[in-house]
């Protein structure tokens, strides 16, 4: 792997570890959100600093090169994300609707008292 | 039995007041009485202030909901106060008060759970939408036949009525956006009887109406999408 493929790569996770630690502070994500992007800065961190096995990985699973590994990879784990997210939204819209919904009718009931 | 009207409304300040009275004025004159709840769905103009003003039934909604979630609120008042008959009833003068009498009455008898007020059955001279968009209630209806089984001509007819149990089911689960194919779909599926009544309809006294001309593509396939989905899932027959 290229010095500066992973010279960037540990930024990266670094970075995302960092991020991830001060959005939590914030409490702006709940704990069970963080273990994901932890694991995801785990792994990129471990493949920068352990290339020559990741090296193998790629050569096995018929890859070109790495660093097409590593995007074919971001990408499928990406897509996953997104339909998660998805869903999360899908079931927060949910919630939120009926709240609305009872909440407009009992206030409705209460300025008719 | 109860009836309750309910009439979703967003920005319908210059129709709202005058399709209140004409029903109102309705029953007046005839025995049969209609309740009303105008549900606002946050409206920017002064929709809320013209019902309070004028002692209209109304439940202004916290938040826009769109029209799936304003109607479904309809339904939950419906049921929380017992209501027999529930009817969709357009705020915005396109609906005639005249015509409810037809869509209940099936329902009184026993010979429908769900009536739809159709526009295209009889050719009655009256408004029907641009031709575009009677395309795509064509093309939703066929796709409807071949999913349920069960020719329904207006499938996008906003004017309907349905029973207690309907009230029930409404009020629990009501598809946000594209409620009306979607919903007679899944009661058709559910096995309970729906009938078509020939109505007349107005066309928008005032105000722009929900669908633009150029979300029409887009508003069929996402409706064909649904019942397709509606097809693949396994319902609980209620008889």
């Amino acid at each position: 792997m290229p010095l500066n493929l992973i010279i960037a790569l540990i930024i990266f996770s670094v970075l995302l570890f960092v991020i991830t630690t001060i959005i939590l502070k914030k409490g702006r994500m709940p704990e069970k959100y963080s273990l994901l992007w932890y694991f995801i800065s785990l792994v990129i961190f471990v493949v920068a600093v352990f290339p020559n096995a990741f090296a193998l990985i790629t050569h096995k699973t018929g890859f070109q090169t790495m660093s097409n590994m590593i995007i074919g990879i971001i990408l499928v784990l990406l897509t996953f994300l997104t339909m998660a997210l998805t869903i999360i939204v899908s079931g927060q819209r949910k919630k939120t609707t009926l709240l609305i919904q009872e909440l407009s009718i009992l206030k409705s009931e209460i300025n008719k008292k | 039995m109860k009836t309750l009207l309910i009439i979703p409304a967003y920005n319908e300040e210059e129709n709202i007041l005058n399709t209140y009275n004409k029903i109102k004025e309705y029953n007046k004159k005839n025995d049969d009485k209609y309740d009303v709840i105008v549900i606002n769905d946050c409206s920017l103009d002064n929709t809320s202030e013209i019902c309070h003003k004028n002692n209209i039934p109304v439940i202004d909604l916290l938040h826009n909901l769109g029209i799936g979630g304003a109607v479904q609120t309809g339904y939950k008042y419906a049921y929380k106060n017992g209501y027999d008959i529930a009817v969709q009833f357009d705020g915005d003068g396109q609906h005639n008060i005249n015509y409810v009498k037809n869509i209940v009455d099936p329902i009184k008898k026993g010979e429908a759970d769900l009536v739809i007020g159709s526009r295209f059955i009889e050719d009655i001279d009256t408004f029907k939408t641009t031709w575009l968009r009677r395309v795509g209630i064509k093309v939703i209806s066929c796709f409807m036949k071949v999913i349920t089984g069960k020719k329904i001509i207006d499938t996008t007819s906003g004017f309907r009525a349905c029973s207690k149990e309907i009230i029930k089911d409404f009020s629990i689960s009501y598809p946000p956006e594209y409620p009306e194919p979607v919903t007679t779909a899944e009661i058709i599926r559910k096995d309970y009887k729906v009938k078509e009544i020939p109505v007349e309809m107005n066309e928008r006294t005032a105000g722009v109406s929900s669908i633009g001309s150029w979300k029409n593509a887009y508003y069929m396939i996402n409706v064909c999408l649904s019942l397709l989905v509606i097809r693949m899932r396994r319902y609980k027959k209620c008889r």
